[in-house]
């Protein structure tokens, strides 16, 4: 009896543990120099557009940096590296997301900041209306319940 | 029932925030830059190696230890075309000066159609192919024309985004011959 209840937690951790496995797995970037190449045009912004990819972009410099991203790969450059390239030529702004320094730190916080600030409010605001009653008995009601104990307790004595 | 003092807090409260953001935005606002990254960072130029229209090698690292202007173009940029009296003035000018030389960078355009754009407008200078935007991107152009004015040492000292004057092109090759800065 016992080990049929057992069985459907079983069955439940197993498929967890295969759906966490999957994700792992699948997660795991693909690191050939072509999908580098693909995903670095993803993260860098074109120079001279906006709202656009490198990998989006038509313009002269984005095809530019196509072309240089695979010889600086071949080089045996690092992502990293790559991207502190085309940051000494274009600035900041040719960076798709921000950089985890200077500004772009607030551009990374604040979004956090809300969320814990909000995770706060909420778990203070539920504390604060478990604590308050529903409804506060008024003296009235005190006198009716009164009266009415008075009234059973002597009813209790006959 | 909210009370005053918490509508206060409230009120305070999402004024920090809006001034918070209005002093970012104001830090971020950009104003169109005039002055190429490379001359206002007064970086070193790149070393690039390229071919000229007429089948000659051109490589900074070469120029080294003269005065020299890179000006970037293409046969399809109206400021260009517009430019092109200043720069052929300013060439005519300085072009027997032993120290001096001047280069002409292809931007987003063929070789074919630059001979013929090149012979059109009288341009004597050497122009140079950039097919895979190597020099280009060296320099970190954003767009065209760009000049840059560069030192014996071979740092960008002076340049501009847009067309140049002249006056300008005088100004700067002086400020690079005494070692100035123009910014």
């Amino acid at each position: 009896m016992k080990s049929r209840k057992v069985v459907p937690w079983l069955a439940l951790g197993v498929v967890v543990v295969i759906a966490v496995v999957v994700l792992l797995v699948r997660s795991r970037p693909d690191n050939s120099p072509t999908a580098r190449a693909d995903r670095l045009g993803q993260q860098l912004a074109c120079p001279v557009c906006e709202g656009q990819s490198v990998a989006d972009s038509n313009s002269p410099q984005s095809r530019s940096i196509r072309e240089d991203i695979p010889r600086r790969i071949a080089a045996g450059q690092s992502d990293a590296e790559i991207r502190a390239y085309y940051v000494s030529k274009y600035g900041e702004r040719v960076l798709e997301t921000p950089s985890n320094s200077g500004l772009g730190i607030v551009a990374w916080g604040v979004p956090a900041l809300a969320v814990i600030l909000g995770a706060v409010a909420i778990v203070l605001a539920v504390r604060r209306w478990s604590n308050t009653p529903r409804l506060t008995a008024t003296e009235a009601d005190e006198d009716i319940v009164r009266r009415a104990r008075e009234a059973e307790a002597e009813a209790g004595d006959r | 029932m909210l009370t005053r003092v918490r509508v206060r807090w409230i009120a305070l409260g999402v004024a920090v925030v809006l001034v918070g953001f209005g002093v970012v935005l104001a830090v971020q606002h950009r104003s169109e830059p005039s002055v190429p990254r490379l001359v206002l960072e007064h970086g070193q130029v790149p070393n690039v190696d390229m071919k000229t229209l007429d089948g000659k090698t051109v490589n900074t690292d070469q120029l080294k230890g003269k005065t020299y202007v890179v000006n970037f173009f293409n046969s399809w940029c109206i400021p260009c075309e517009q430019e092109t009296p200043a720069l052929k003035a300013f060439y005519a000018e300085h072009k027997a000066e032993a120290d001096f030389a001047m280069v002409g960078i292809i931007i987003d355009d063929d070789a074919a159609t630059m001979r013929g754009y090149v012979r059109k407008q009288g341009i004597s200078w050497p122009v140079a192919v950039d097919p895979h935007g190597t020099a280009s991107l060296g320099f970190g152009t954003t767009g065209q024309p760009e000049t840059y004015v560069i030192s014996p040492d071979g740092v960008a000292v002076c340049g501009t985004l847009g067309p140049s004057t002249q006056a300008a092109l005088d100004t700067w090759l002086q400020a690079a011959r005494n070692g100035q800065q123009c910014v």
